[in-house]
């Protein structure tokens, strides 16, 4: 059947900000269908407030809100919309939630809006643990035994008869949030009364351990005439216990024969057919016991998943758009496989490639979060690589995942650190088992496959890498073992650390007996047919595919996510490619994040699924014979490169690599800034603990201090006094001179600024200044911010903006500029310039219309801002918001990493980010506010418990609140000093000063907002546990006194109780007025 | 490492690699006679089941190259074999002439199965591992699927001299193509048998090289299963009295196949006749249609099959490399099915007479078992 004529209008909800276990694969999804509706003539209103979309820029869809996705604002729009249908299974759990509670208030009857793509049915019988558990009974299928429970007595019921240890599953929650593993009866109260707190429907399933069982999944699609293909297989080379997000992955599955996997294959088509999705892709999880092949159905999800993003990537088979075209009525073989370009999308992908995923941990950011993974998933992005072996696969993408591994290693701990590894699900179990492979040999296998329950298939294959390294050692570098060590995947660097060569004596090694890549097409039919869309990987002494591209230029994407470097980056690199190839220049992206609509293989005229090393980027270069390559875009991954990349001969688009490290080298800079007369912080560098005290003594606390070479404000640390300056020491004891620590006057209590700016080299646009909310000190990532300033003296803000025109002019910025200022006492700082697209260039295009992104790609295809129309005579232009009024907040998974203090400071600890439009600042704010999780009261008690310092500050806002409505509370400090202003609060006691404490009152609900203004490091700590709860719980609090008012103008505009959508496209009509 | 054998193909094109499974013969060792590790070189883009493809009766004949490149994960069964499945009759098991894989693995493998290399070495094929087989594939998916052979290196060496290579090349373009030959013979079998005596309905197997999944389905529809060799005249058929005869899978081309078209012309009308891959060739044949050999053939696990009474896709599990010709089917035989991919025909039925057949494997083994519903289909018509 072709497209359905009957509806015109779809409505599409989204993800949101990105979390743990929910992340930018839906922008993947949502993206794909947003272009396949567009282009089967549909219109598309899109709902999301998260601006580092791709899926969000305007353009894309015909209307897009970002809006709270919540039920009120979702209403209002469907109102103002009257959309036919709704498409409930591109925005993760989010989207197929929201759904339901559309569905089940009967909004969606009101407005007569279909649900396509999966019928609301459908999704309850899959997403409610009990129908579906009865459903697989039904179709002669096993689940694992368990039990729906309610309460913590019924719980301890089903564990008399199943045993410990049990799973813990809270229904209706994303990541398997509040889920856990329940080892021993003690853990029995505390963990399940988590679950229970986390599902939305207060249940929970706990059932049998699997744990150690062989964990599969299968990518599924199925159309209205019952056609079914699976589409990609996976295996989980963790075993199950942990969470599939935080396993790695290989695809297809490996280790099954025939009749297993079709055993397994004729299960999960059966179960789509029995759930009832016929018209989109599904995922489906199976257990395998390893010896008796006894077989289980874990669960399923009916709608895209990370593993359908990651099962697209994997094959070349994208499922979302498929499953765009399938919920709008074609069927399979109607599809056309767009890889292939003539063969029908009715078919299973052959792959003749393993591709292997590997999850990224923040350990060095959330160590107590990390210490053994479970049923939770905790990692925060992730690498995929492809090869012709599987050692190649796994190296590739671990060096892809950029968190210090050249690929598999050994590790430098003890004997027993190496055995604990190994019997627990810890992160890094894949390392000690190499490593005991490594010492011990063959003989260690048998043993290590019970340990870590890895199937002997996979540790056989890392003892032959490990044997490889063996000889490598003993032999040195002869051109067989070479060649090999290269078709194993092994880098330059590696392969140099075990012969004691440089990286460039082995790259000068392999150069003469011509050892390079060679590349091959993913061509979803391993060979079978010719390929059309240029998607390709790397292997070595292979058939090298595919001619260069002529003049193209290659664009450095930022790898996977990470806190600090995530979507916002990836976004800059896809629409570079929009943009140069609208221009008629050829774009080739390079990156190993299978999540992103970077590695969509449609965006780019060519995709390099490759690690982002300069070895790897060095290969690409060559083979395409590129002479132009981009690094401004990708964060701090590409820009690394850029001196090497120079010196390689190739050309950095933009500004120059001279003026790059104008800005990162210190004396450089402090030399800029003098000539520029220019006001930094004080500051001074120390290479060790003496020069620390000295410079601490000069500048004067509070000193805010920065181990160099450092990731998001990694190790950062703000010292108030000598005693917190001893245990800063104390904590980085390996202080050199070729690691030293930059000191820095902390300016407490400034404002803080962003400004993201374009030059051509001589004019100016400043897309957009934004002031934090957040007090100083809080990194940039995390603070919310508002564009334009609010409250902002305007001589300040023309400093500011003079200043970025100075500073553009004299490094001659040639793209785009990033600076961060401070306001202190009327006088201006710079803090830091960053001559490279940051992490709110998607925030400052939405909110203030203007698509920094192309405008910087038309700067460097030799079209200047003048031309552009961006600037004024005086060569500077500064652009404003579309509303009014933009706020962007923070996102953060602090609900995901158990025991961290969501305390904010000066290392970044945010995943996500949203957007709130108003024509005020409150209305901007509280939707931000809503939109990022945090429902402002509009009644109730507000508990204040703030520093000495910032008494004077709360005051009004305490009075405000009061004449609001609101009962305040505070502990006995804050207390005395509120009451001797003629406010009478509710004294409550801290945790140590007795019961009932603040605790106990936040447990039993009598607390609607926080307002607690911790100040330096430790007495921040004492105040940690108050937080915790507050995030368990889900109440709003602030940790700022700028951040309490900024709350309170949230809480005058929900009291006016208007909803007023704003979009993006509305918006640029307000602004043409 | 050294290399220890090496691919040859008919046009000169050699791969080096390692050897696997039964040692292969030196260059100097092949005769017409003599021709361990010599066939068609095919590809089969299946990433698993390489047991069930290697012990296909309808690879007699071919080396078989995987595409995927990890291959002999999860070990053999030693005891593994597609045909049969009568008993007391042993039949070889593994019936590719030679196996072409990326990467071997080696290591430890599961209780009760031995190596890929163990079963390959028991059965006496040679198998050869460590070569680009993107770059074979793409070649044979260019220039078609020509003779080659897998060969040893003599001890010391590491290639093959110019001269022995030569001497390789000559072996192959005198060793003949598969376009002509006639292959059921060595692997249907020879004597009549019979399976599941007690079932309802009686269907005879003309066995061209059966899959004993093929047997095997029709049992579990209660059916009792007549294997009679591929040779076996009218009259012989026509005594049993069987509900109707079933012609099987098999190795080589179906033109060449004289007799067995002739009996199945002759079968057409008096009784139901379906017929499975090479027997859906002969039924076309049988009834004045054509085949051709196809450039590169269909042997996979992924191949859509579009049913054209409804529109319906299957993914069929395939191995063929003659298909038949649509433009010369005769009046009243109709095309059942077709690939959704190269529009070749995948199945074919009578608008009057009780005849059905298709062109892949409904049996599966390897591959998916969405069409198992083809046999209950068959046995609608008897």
């Amino acid at each position: 059947m072709p497209a359905r004529k009957d509806i015109q209008k779809i409505l599409l909800i989204g993800s949101g900000p990105i979390v743990i276990g929910q992340a930018c694969e839906f922008d993947y999804s949502g993206t794909q269908a947003v272009l396949a509706l567009k282009e089967e003539g549909y219109q598309v209103v899109l709902v999301n407030p998260n601006p580092a979309t791709v899926m969000t820029t305007p353009g894309l869809a015909d209307v897009v809100y970002p809006e709270p996705l919540e039920l009120g604002y979702l209403e209002e729009i469907i109102r103002l919309e009257r959309p036919d249908a709704l498409l409930p299974t591109m925005g993760g759990q989010t989207g197929l939630n929201l759904s339901i509670q559309l569905y089940e208030s009967g909004v969606l009857d009101r407005y007569g809006v279909e649900v396509i793509g999966s019928s609301i049915e459908s999704i309850q019988k899959a997403e409610d643990r009990g129908l579906f558990k009865e459903l697989i009974t039904q179709i002669g299928l096993e689940s694992p035994r368990s039990q729906l429970i309610h309460s913590i007595p019924e719980a301890r019921e089903i564990a008399r008869e199943l045993g410990f240890p049990l799973i813990v599953r809270p229904s209706f929650t994303l990541g398997g949030k509040g889920g856990s593993i329940i080892r021993e009866p003690d853990q029995l109260e505390p963990l399940i009364e988590r679950a229970l707190l986390e599902s939305p429907s207060h249940t929970a399933l706990v059932e049998e351990s699997l744990l150690g069982w062989k964990e599969f999944e299968l990518e599924v699609m199925r159309d209205r005439k019952d056609n079914a293909v699976i589409v990609c297989s996976i295996e989980n080379i963790d075993p199950m216990g942990v969470h599939t997000g935080d396993s790695i992955t290989i695809a297809p599955i490996q280790t099954l024969s025939d009749e297993e996997y079709q055993k397994m294959r004729s299960a999960a088509i059966e179960i789509l057919r029995a759930v009832g999705i016929d018209c989109g892709g599904s995922n489906v999880q199976f257990a395998l016991h390893p010896r008796t092949g006894r077989m289980v159905v874990i669960e399923m999800n009916p709608r895209v998943s990370r593993s359908s993003a990651l099962a697209s990537k994997a094959t070349g088979f994208p499922i979302a758009k498929c499953s765009a075209r399938l919920a709008v009525g074609y069927t399979l073989d109607e599809i056309v496989n767009e890889i292939t370009g003539k063969t029908a999308s009715c078919f299973e992908p052959a792959l003749d490639y393993c591709a292997v995923k590997i999850p990224r941990f923040e350990l060095e950011k959330f160590p107590e979060s990390y210490r053994e993974l479970g049923t939770q998933m905790k990692s925060v992005g992730e690498s995929l690589a492809l090869g012709r072996t599987f050692q190649e696969a796994l190296n590739k993408a671990i060096r892809a995942a950029e968190f210090g591994f050249e690929g598999l290693e050994e590790l430098t701990v003890s004997r027993e650190e190496l055995e604990r590894m190994v019997t627990t699900l810890h992160p890094r179990k894949i390392f000690a088992a190499y490593t005991l492979l490594k010492q011990q040999g063959e003989s260690v296998l048998e043993e290590l496959a019970k340990k870590t329950a890895y199937d002997p298939f996979f540790l056989y294959e890392m003892l032959q890498q490990a044997e490889l390294e063996h000889q490598l050692s003993r032999k040195g570098i002869t051109p067989e073992l070479l060649r090999q060590a290269k078709a194993y995947g092994l880098s330059d660097r590696r392969i140099g650390k075990l012969t004691g060569l440089s990286v460039e004596e082995v790259f000068a090694k392999r150069t003469k007996e011509g050892i390079h890549r060679t590349y091959h097409f993913v061509d979803t039919c391993a060979g079978e047919f010719e390929a059309t869309t240029p998607y390709f990987y790397s292997s070595h002494g292979e058939i090298d595919e595919g001619k260069p591209l002529e003049n193209p230029v290659v664009i450095l994407s930022s790898g996977p996510n990470r806190i600090g470097q995530g979507l916002e980056f990836d976004t800059c690199c896809t629409l570079a490619s929009f943009a140069f190839r609208s221009l008629g220049r050829k774009a080739i992206m390079v990156n190993s994040n299978p999540e992103t609509v970077s590695t969509d293989y449609n965006v780019s005229d060519r995709l390099y699924l490759e690690p982002l090393t300069l070895e790897d980027v060095r290969e690409i270069l060559k083979k395409e014979q590129a002479k132009q390559v981009i690094v401004q875009l990708g964060g701090q991954t590409p820009l690394n490169m850029a001196e090497a990349l120079e010196r390689e001969g190739y050309e950095i688009v933009g500004t120059s690599v001279a003026s790059i490290n104008a800005t990162e080298d210190r004396g450089l800079f402090a030399q800029l800034m003098n000539q520029l007369g220019l006001r930094q912080p004080r500051n001074s560098m120390a290479s060790n603990p003496e020069e620390i005290w000295r410079a601490v003594k000069q500048i004067g606390y509070p000193v805010l201090l920065r181990p160099s070479y450092v990731l998001g404000g990694r190790s950062m640390f703000i010292a108030y006094s000598d005693d917190e300056l001893k245990e800063f020491l104390q904590r980085h004891p390996q202080i050199t001179a070729e690691r030293p620590v930059l000191v820095d006057q902390f300016l407490e209590d400034a404002f803080e600024y962003d400004v993201d700016a374009l030059s051509d080299g001589e004019n100016v646009y400043i897309g957009g200044i934004m002031e934090h909310i957040e007090a100083a000190g809080i990194h940039s990532g995390d603070s919310a911010c508002v564009f334009p300033p609010y409250k902002s003296e305007p001589e300040i803000l023309q400093e500011m903006i003079e200043a970025t025109v100075k500073i553009a002019r004299s490094i001659q910025v040639k793209g785009f500029l990033n600076i961060q200022f401070a306001a202190k006492d009327g006088l201006l700082y710079v803090l830091e310039v960053n001559p490279r697209a940051s992490r709110t260039v998607p925030f400052i295009s939405k909110a203030s219309g203007v698509n920094l992104v192309e405008s910087a790609v038309k700067i460097w295809s030799g079209i200047d801002l003048k031309t552009q129309g961006l600037v004024r005579e005086n060569g500077i232009g500064v652009g404003t918001c579309i509303t009014g009024w933009a706020v962007k907040e923070a996102m953060f998974s602090f609900d995901r990493l158990s025991d961290v203090d969501p305390i904010l400071g000066p290392e970044m600890k945010s995943t996500g980010e949203v957007i709130g439009l108003g024509e005020s600042f409150g209305e901007a704010f509280a939707k931000a506010e809503l939109s990022a999780g945090t429902i402002l009261p509009t009644k109730g008690k507000v508990f204040i418990t703030v520093h000495e310092n910032d008494r004077k500050a709360i005051l009004p806002i305490a009075k405000e609140l009061e004449a609001l409505g609101f009962q305040i509370a505070a502990t006995r400090g804050t207390a005395d000093y509120l009451f001797q202003h003629g406010i009478f609060p509710e004294v409550i006691l801290k945790i140590h000063e007795g019961s009932p404490n603040i605790l106990d009152h936040m447990r039993a609900g009598r607390i609607q907002l926080l307002i607690n203004t911790p100040l330096g490091k430790y007495s921040q700590r004492e105040d940690g546990y108050m937080r915790i709860e507050a995030v368990k719980r889900k109440i709003p609090y602030t940790t700022t006194t700028s951040a309490a008012a900024a709350a309170l103008e949230g809480i005058r505009y929900l009291l006016e109780e208007r909803r007023v959508p704003k979009s993006f496209n509305t918006a640029f009509a307000f602004k043409k007025q | 490492m050294t290399n220890q054998a090496a691919l040859v193909l008919a046009d000169g094109v050699v791969f080096y690699g390692e050897s696997f499974g039964h040692p292969a013969l030196f260059p100097d060792e092949l005769t017409l006679d003599r021709s361990l590790g010599t066939g068609e070189v095919v590809f089969n883009t299946g990433m698993c089941g390489y047991h069930e493809i290697l012990t296909d009766p309808s690879y007699a004949g071919q080396i078989v190259v995987m595409t995927y490149p990890l291959i002999g994960n999860y070990g053999s069964d030693p005891k593994w074999n597609e045909s049969g499945p009568e008993k007391g009759v042993s039949r070889k098991a593994v019936k590719a002439t030679g196996f072409v894989v990326k990467h071997l693995y080696r290591g430890p493998v599961p209780p009760g199965r031995i190596s890929l290399h163990q079963f390959l070495q028991n059965q006496q094929v040679p198998g050869i591992s460590g070569i680009d087989t993107r770059r074979l594939t793409l070649h044979l998916r260019d220039r078609g699927t020509p003779t080659g052979v897998i060969v040893r290196i003599p001890k010391g060496k590491n290639e093959l001299s110019r001269s022995q290579l030569k001497e390789v090349v000559t072996f192959l373009n005198a060793f003949p193509p598969m376009e002509g030959r006639n292959l059921i013979g060595e692997v249907g079998t020879a004597k009549a048998a019979s399976v599941h005596r007690e079932g309802g309905k009686h269907i005879v197997l003309i066995d061209c090289g059966t899959k004993a999944g093929i047997v095997n389905q029709l049992v579990t529809l209660g059916v009792r299963v007549s294997i009679l060799p591929s040779s076996v005249s009218l009259g012989e058929v026509l005594n049993l009295k069987p509900h109707g005869v079933l012609f099987s899978n098999g190795p080589g081309d179906p033109a060449v196949l004289g007799p067995q078209i002739e009996l199945c012309s002759r079968l057409i009308g008096k009784v139901p006749v379906f017929g499975i891959c090479l027997g859906h060739q002969l039924i076309a044949l049988a009834m004045g249609g054509r085949t051709f050999k196809m450039p590169f053939g269909h042997h996979g696990v992924n191949h859509p099959v579009v049913d054209l009474r409804d529109g319906r896709v299957y993914v069929t599990s395939q191995n063929h490399g003659f298909a038949v010709d649509p433009d010369t089917l005769p009046a009243g035989l109709q095309v059942w099915m077709k690939n959704a991919n190269d529009g070749t025909v995948e199945g074919l039925y009578h608008e009057e007479l009780p005849v059905r057949c298709v062109q892949f494997h409904p049996e599966a083994h390897p591959g998916p078992l969405d069409t198992l519903w083809i046999f209950k289909e068959f046995m609608n018509y008897t």
